[in-house]
């Protein structure tokens, strides 16, 4: 085979994969994109959600005074849970259940320990994850359809970007010489547009697609079940260490900052990100979050009546493998370092959406020609010259 | 990639099968929006929002305490994997027993003893949950158990009858009948 017809097998090959279901792959990266900065968005929309310093000296308040705040505010209401965002401009995240039953997120400002705002019905969050993740199909048993649907263009994807690079001859030099001709017509202009965006994206879609690839693999792995974990079924409190009172009112806990010193005790250099209060009167409280590492969290289980470490989940007790399938969340998200990776993956985000777009406009403005041209000599069999068309096309787009 | 057929004169069919066969993927958009309504309805769910549960079972009393019980989804036991079919009940306890109950349980069949009291609540007093596993092989007349232990060390127990937590589950048993 020539080298020529060659590149043209690649530039087909490369047109096909995303063409045919070009607005379901924009849709995912549109939505993918978004949810990057979701929590960001909110922050705009929702002036509850932001950490007001009363004066530029005010100290935070630590977990136990948090605790007594809400309790004074709302003596009945129940603490499951309280988060602390990376940003520091953003409020506590407390997860709370009330007495009709009803739970909810609330947004306690770090400060004073005022109770700001709940978080709305509608959780934009949540609800644009889920549209990127799983198409909104409904996980019933193991992963949702729409789960594989999704992940599954992790493998277009990555092809894409090998055939890109084929297709694109020498495509290194485009990084010495960008070229994006604005005054050349839409078609050299989106044709310049894709491959410079391209080219810079290169690690970016590298990223995307072998990560997803792991949500696709991870999902296969659990529908049949097939573990990788070596993390230990999460065991009880012991039934003797809960204590028994005479009067029959609930053994007394230990304070938050004392299980947050214990857990520091066994990670050191713990920034703790989330203490998690007990589920029952056997289960721990937990406390977690990085330390040394950005992409994974180091957990420790406390029994809440004696404060000693009953189990932790530290990075040496991860598996090599481990150490891959857990980074791969936070490496898809750009969620491990703060506000610029976030917004780092937000524009390289908005870049790839607009490849789906590009993409799609050059193979529209380039079948429009071919479908003129061929219209011109519309009596004679045109196999051999929409052939010659679609070469001249693929010679102008790989130069 | 030959958009223009050889052959003419085409069909309006074939026409418009050309024209629009790239953006037919644009239909995939009616998944998520026909999921929708239910997406939500489960978020409601979730955070408490419509009840306990989609059907109420009602106050059980279980020695000097109570509980309000309810089925998660008014639907069958949904099979988990290998660890087999399951349904999950939400419990809230009852206002004067929050401080005094450490734990509660709930069981088909009666627990020979408190280290066998089945599967125990997980959550908050006013809104608990609890995943049920249920045998295939489960009789029709089964009881189910809610054992209760305090902070004092006593336990009290109650049981009402499986038809009347979940007729979905009796249901879906009678379609079981057979089946290991």
């Amino acid at each position: 085979m020539s080298k020529k017809s060659r590149s043209k097998i690649w530039f087909l090959v490369h047109s096909w994969l995303a063409l045919p279901i070009w607005f379901f792959v924009l849709i995912v990266c549109v939505t993918g994109t978004l949810a990057v900065v979701s929590q960001e968005i909110l922050w705009l929309a929702n002036p509850p959600m932001r950490a007001s310093q009363p004066s530029d000296d005010a100290p935070r308040l630590n977990y136990d005074q948090i605790v007594a705040a809400i309790k004074k505010a709302e003596p009945d209401t129940l603490i499951e849970s309280i988060s602390r965002p990376d940003e520091s401009h953003f409020a506590l995240d407390v997860e709370v259940s009330y007495p009709d039953g009803r739970s909810a997120t609330v947004y306690v400002n770090p400060y004073t320990g005022t109770i700001q705002g709940t978080a709305p019905p509608f959780d934009f969050k949540a609800f644009t994850r889920a549209l990127h993740g799983w198409w909104l199909v409904p996980f019933t048993h193991g992963y949702s359809w729409g789960w594989y649907l999704v992940s599954f263009l992790s493998l277009p994807m990555l092809a894409s970007l090998v055939t890109g690079l084929v297709v694109y001859k020498r495509f290194w030099k485009g990084f010495f010489r960008p070229t994006l001709r604005i005054r050349h017509g839409a078609r050299i202009f989106w044709g310049d547009f894709h491959r410079l965006s391209g080219i810079w994206s290169i690690w970016f879609i590298a990223v995307i697609s072998v990560t997803s690839t792991w949500f696709l693999i991870q999902a296969f792995l659990f529908d049949n079940q097939i573990s990788i974990s070596t993390e230990p079924v999460a065991a009880v409190v012991p039934r003797e260490s809960v204590p028994l009172s005479a009067d029959g009112s609930p053994a007394p806990m230990i304070s938050l900052e004392t299980a947050i010193r214990q857990a520091r005790a066994r990670i050191p250099g713990l920034d703790e990100r989330f203490v998690s209060l007990p589920d029952n009167a056997y289960s721990y409280l937990s406390v977690g979050g990085r330390s040394g590492y950005p992409l994974m969290y180091q957990t420790a289980d406390i029994n809440p009546y004696t404060g000693d470490v009953a189990a932790t989940r530290l990075l040496s007790d991860r598996s090599g493998l481990e150490w891959v399938t857990e980074s791969m969340r936070p490496l898809h998200t750009g969620d491990f370092g703060g506000i610029w990776i976030k917004l780092i993956w937000f524009f390289f985000g908005l870049l790839l959406s607009m490849m789906v777009l590009s993409g799609l406009l050059i193979w529209t403005k380039r079948t429009a020609l071919a479908t003129a041209n061929a219209l011109k000599r519309n009596h004679k069999t045109s196999g051999s010259q929409t052939a010659a068309t679609i070469r001249h096309e693929s010679t102008q787009v790989s130069q | 990639m030959n958009p223009v057929a050889a052959e003419k004169p085409r069909s309006p069919l074939s026409r418009f099968w050309h024209k629009w066969r790239f953006h037919i993927n644009v239909l995939l958009l009616l998944v998520p929006l026909g999921f929708m309504p239910e997406y939500f309805a489960d978020a409601a769910l979730s955070r408490g929002d419509t009840g306990l549960g989609e059907r109420d079972i009602g106050e059980v009393t279980v020695g000097p305490w109570s509980l309000r019980l309810a089925e998660l989804h008014n639907e069958a036991p949904q099979l988990d994997g290998p660890a087999g079919y399951m349904k999950s009940f939400n419990a809230a306890l009852c206002a004067s027993c929050r401080e005094q109950v450490k734990a509660t349980y709930l069981r088909i069949g009666k627990p020979r003893s408190l280290r066998a009291a089945g599967v125990i609540f997980v959550g908050t007093p006013y809104r608990m949950s609890a995943m049920l596993p249920i045998p295939a092989r489960t009789r029709a007349d089964a009881e189910l158990w809610i054992t209760m232990e305090g902070w004092d060390g006593a336990m009290h127990q109650a049981s009402i009858p499986l038809s009347q937590a979940s007729p979905a589950t009796l249901a879906w048993l009678s379609t079981q009948r057979g089946t290991p």
